[in-house]
């Protein structure tokens, strides 16, 4: 089992009474009168120092993901975000979970980007394709979602011939023209990096993962439990068209908190967990579902997409920290509580990538160390061996030896 | 009361036609929500005409979308709807998003249109008076907005509309909402106002006053932009001006398509 240290970078100063005075954490939540770029400067480089911390500690990859215009996600670039990590780090894998193809134009600057990223570090990208959420794309981005998920595949088809092709070549496309494909420069890894595509619960998008031989990456906020229907879908599809049901196939999202015992657990991440829930994840409901986003094979299949089931979920509602629990949105506790629930996951999801967020709302970034400190100490060994009988083929092959070697400049030790 | 039939067209494409009634012969482009088979003001057309509706593409099936990519693909479809129909100078009624359309096909083929009601209309757009944005808000509480009263009638929601299965039902809503999103998304302003010139039926615009998806402010627009075109602001009436105040629009509707006038 392979462990990845997945950062949101929630901006953690909504005021308390953020749910009643405002209608939406995403979309439309004023900048100008919520967001205080000084406080912003900290908070960018405590998150990035995580991030950084997260590689000394032995986490297997470091995930960035892309979102607009949202008080609880401060990475409209993730290439922004993984081209400083690459810098400052030398052996964890960047999982970069953005660019959400359909909103740039050409794709082609996405190719660009990523193969960027993969040279600067040395090898080391992992290529994430998200459609992007409802409130990314269709309203932050005036994407049409009537016409996005063609738009997505066009551009995710072109991205992935143009680090394949060996000669320039023209791209007539629906969504796309181009007259000449030849981004430079070209990715370390051959014949591409890894691609995972994140994904919510659109049944189409498994087909297409396995098709292309993607990881599908499941994210939810809601955990394990509430995820194992979407995960049972892709492992049918996997049955039916014949693939073999490697583990590494799927990633999946997880809160988590490791404390010395129950008590402590609730002691230090209640709040910043119930500060995502309650505050950070307050979503309008008209930004969750416009019409042609979720394919009509989608609705038919039932799997209704996850931030509308989510925001329905929250609504109005005030969670408590055992109602966060006992949903299984946060794993935590104990390291022998943390294990057996992530065994628990693992025996019934068979997922052999987890994603991990150990920060979370407005968690202090001690706690936040704490946390990543503690799970790679006492819960990573336990879990470690499991899948071992499997092949990771979605996973950067460490193409340059020197890549072994430390980071040129000193991170922030423990 | 409506025979419905299947049209092919030349393009391959396949167009699903409502007809009911005797009389003249009137096109009815509908609003967001399609041909309903208890639809009131289709009855009320239908006594002293004969009414043609075909069913925008992707009501049916969102599919039906893939290769109508803009609002001029959507006006050449509804020509090749009329040059298969054997409709050659048409007397044209649209409403709300069959409106657009029906402003669309006039100024891209004005010979095809003689006759022009535009019932609450969308496509143009003014920063100082902005289009709602219908997208932006859950299905179930559209009404809010379109209704004068804020909900539908009995007669627009009676189940006979909609399959029985609560998924199809869902489905069937969607379909429609994406094939309006297609067109207008995120903001319905996609040129008609540089083509508007071009329209040469004799044109009526009929708003709701108090319109709150679209102000009736934009009764003045179309009429300032379409030639010779006149305007009706009816009172106590919104986006479904038609639906609430039926006796009413339909005397405007008849004056305006009245034989003799036509004739002269």
């Amino acid at each position: 089992m392979k462990f990845h240290w997945f950062h949101l970078m929630a901006y953690p100063y909504l005021p308390d009474d953020f749910k009643q005075r405002y209608p939406s954490v995403w979309v439309t939540p004023p900048a100008a009168e919520l967001y205080d770029p000084v406080k912003g400067h900290q908070v960018y480089n405590d998150y990035l120092d995580q991030l950084e911390f997260a590689e000394q500690s032995g986490y297997d990859g470091i995930c960035v993901n892309e979102h607009h215009q949202n008080g609880y996600g401060l990475m409209p670039s993730p290439n922004l975000m993984a081209a400083a990590l690459a810098r400052r780090t030398s052996r964890a894998k960047l999982i970069v979970l953005g660019n959400s193809v359909a909103l740039y134009d050409p794709p082609t600057r996405v190719a660009e980007e990523m193969a960027m990223l993969d040279v600067m570090s040395g090898g080391r990208l992992v290529a994430g394709f998200p459609v992007g959420t409802p409130m990314d794309t269709a309203y932050c981005y005036g994407a049409n979602p009537a016409t996005l998920r063609d738009k997505y595949r066009e551009g995710v088809e072109l991205i992935v011939r143009a680090w394949k092709e060996r000669r320039p070549f023209t791209f007539n496309g629906k969504y796309t023209q181009l007259r000449y494909v030849n981004p430079w420069p070209t990715p370390i890894q051959t014949p591409r990096p890894p691609v995972w595509i994140p994904g919510g619960g659109s049944v189409e998008q498994w087909e297409w993962c396995i098709k292309n031989d993607f990881v599908y990456a499941y994210l939810t906020y809601f955990g394990y439990m509430a995820g194992t229907a979407v995960i049972d879908g892709f492992w049918e599809t996997v049955d039916r068209m014949g693939a073999e049901p490697n583990p590494y196939r799927v990633a999946f999202l997880q809160f988590v908190g490791v404390a010395e015992n129950d008590a402590e657990a609730e002691r230090l991440y209640a709040e910043p967990a119930q500060y995502f829930y309650n505050r950070c994840f307050h979503l309008d409901p008209g930004f969750v579902g416009p019409p042609g986003y979720a394919s009509i094979a989608t609705l038919r299949k039932g799997v209704r997409s996850q931030v509308r089931d989510s925001a329905a979920q929250v609504q109005g509602k005030l969670l408590s920290w055992k109602e966060i629990l006992d949903r299984g949105c946060v794993v935590a506790g104990s390291p022998a509580t943390v294990v057996d629930r992530l065994n628990d996951m693992a025996d019934r999801m068979k997922v052999g990538h987890l994603m991990l967020l150990m920060h979370y709302g407005n968690m202090s970034h001690e706690t936040t160390l704490y946390n990543t400190t503690r799970f790679a100490r006492d819960v990573m060994p336990k879990l470690r061996h499991r899948f071992n009988e499997w092949e990771d083929k979605w996973w950067p092959k460490d193409t340059l030896p020197e890549i072994q070697k430390p980071a040129p400049i000193g991170v922030a030790a423990e | 009361m409506f025979e419905n039939d299947t049209l092919r067209l030349p393009s391959g494409r396949e167009v699903q036609i409502y007809r009911a009634g005797q009389g003249p012969t009137i096109v009815w482009l509908h609003g967001p929500h399609g041909v309903r088979r208890t639809d009131p003001v289709l009855a009320e057309l239908a006594k002293r005409h004969t009414v043609i509706a075909p069913l925008a593409p992707g009501f049916n099936n969102v599919d039906e979308l893939d290769d109508i990519r803009d609002v001029h693909d959507l006006a050449l479809h509804y020509d090749d709807i009329f040059e298969a129909l054997g409709l050659d100078r048409i007397a044209l009624v649209g409403h709300s998003f069959g409106a657009m359309i029906a402003a669309e096909l006039a100024a891209h083929v004005p010979k095809r249109v003689e006759r022009l009601v535009l019932i609450s209309p969308f496509g143009l757009w003014r920063d100082d008076k902005p289009v709602a944005d219908l997208f932006a808000r859950p299905y179930a509480t559209i009404d809010r907005i379109l209704w004068k009263t804020g909900e539908a009638p009995d007669v627009m929601t009676d189940p006979v509309n909609f399959p029985n299965d609560p998924v199809e039902k869902a489905v069937t809503i969607v379909q429609a909402m994406t094939s309006v999103a297609k067109f207008v998304w995120p903001i319905p302003d996609k040129g008609l106002r540089r083509r508007l010139h071009r329209v040469s039926a004799k044109t009526l615009i009929v708003f709701g006053a108090d319109d709150a998806f679209v102000p009736a402010i934009y009764a003045d627009e179309f009429a300032a932009a379409i030639p010779g075109a006149r305007k009706a602001v009816i009172p106590d009436a919104a986006h479904m001006v038609v639906y609430e105040r039926t006796p009413e629009v339909m005397r405007l509707i008849e004056q305006q398509l009245d034989e003799r006038s036509r004739a002269a």
